[in-house]
């Protein structure tokens, strides 16, 4: 029964992309977690219609919707499974957040009680945060060591 | 001479990313009976063009006016589909060269392309429009090689 309870009060999660990179992120994120809930990809195909596409979507949307609202982490700024995603906004409480990647969707999962908006902010920084040069801040700090 | 493009995406990553840099269009004209009544939508559409180039949404018969003022070779002139295409040329918006992007699948259409499928009404349409000189390039981005599929 306590576990229903906490499990009801989880933000909901659409990764929504290009072809099948948002299940493949997903995947590789449920490796690093375990198993997630009220987690899914929707993958769009760009030879299908776009109203199809769009209707795929909201059911997505809708069967991953707890009462907390729901975060879409779509691919490109400006791609369609970004602009898909917005024309959801009017019927669903949605935020959608561009640039999707492994540390993003990982600290979202981490963060899935937090309300929408701050969930929201914690999104993007975890995505900036996670592009390192990670190459040069080796080299730094072994030069720093000689 | 205008630079004209079906594709039922209307403006997306393709067109952003590399129809714009591509052409140097500063405007880009959606022609969309839908889209010029949602300003919503239009809003979504528009939110990821850089901010040098302008948006503009018209229903398909007043393309001809919208554009008749802007300097042709810097407007990028969109279609959701072959018929709005066909209507907009017979009601006064004349090209010689319309690119077909994409075009997506439904069953009962034939597919010419890999982005590209059309129907016995859609295929009506271009014939329409290269009887009247109209020349049709089906690259679905500028790098794709030009060929004749149709």
């Amino acid at each position: 029964m306590g576990a229903e309870k906490k499990k009801e009060s989880l933000v909901g999660v659409v990764v929504v992309t290009h072809g099948s990179f948002g299940q493949s992120l997903l995947d590789v994120a449920e490796i690093v977690l375990g198993p997630q809930e009220y987690c899914k990809a929707v993958g769009v195909d760009v030879n299908r219609g776009v109203d199809e596409t769009v209707d795929a979507i909201r059911k997505t949307i809708k069967s991953v919707e707890t009462g907390r609202g729901v975060v879409a982490l779509t691919d490109l700024f400006g791609g369609s499974p970004t602009t898909m995603s917005l024309s959801l906004m009017k019927s669903e409480n949605l935020e959608v957040i561009t640039g999707v990647n492994l540390p993003m969707l990982v600290a979202t999962l981490q963060s899935r009680l937090m309300h929408l908006d701050a969930l929201a902010e914690k999104i993007r920084d975890a995505g900036q945060q996670g592009i390192k040069v990670a190459g040069a801040m080796l080299r730094k700090k072994t030069t720093a060591k000689k | 001479m205008f630079l004209v493009r079906i594709d039922n995406r209307l403006i997306h990553g393709q067109v952003i990313e590399a129809w714009l840099p591509y052409t140097g269009a500063k405007t880009v004209v959606v022609a969309n009976d839908d889209l010029a009544d949602d300003v919503l939508q239009q809003e979504i559409m528009s939110l990821a063009i850089p901010q040098t180039i302008s948006s503009v949404f018209v229903g398909v018969e007043n393309l001809h006016d919208a554009v008749a003022d802007m300097p042709p070779s810097d407007v990028l002139v969109l279609f959701s589909n072959c018929s709005d295409a066909r209507r907009a040329y017979d009601t006064g918006f004349a090209f010689n060269l319309l690119n077909v992007g994409n075009v997506h699948y439904t069953p009962g259409k034939k597919q010419i392309s890999p982005s590209v499928a059309l129907s016995d009404e859609d295929e009506g349409c271009l014939r329409h429009l290269t009887k009247k000189g109209v020349t049709l390039d089906f690259r679905c981005v500028p790098n794709d090689p030009i060929q004749v599929r149709f």
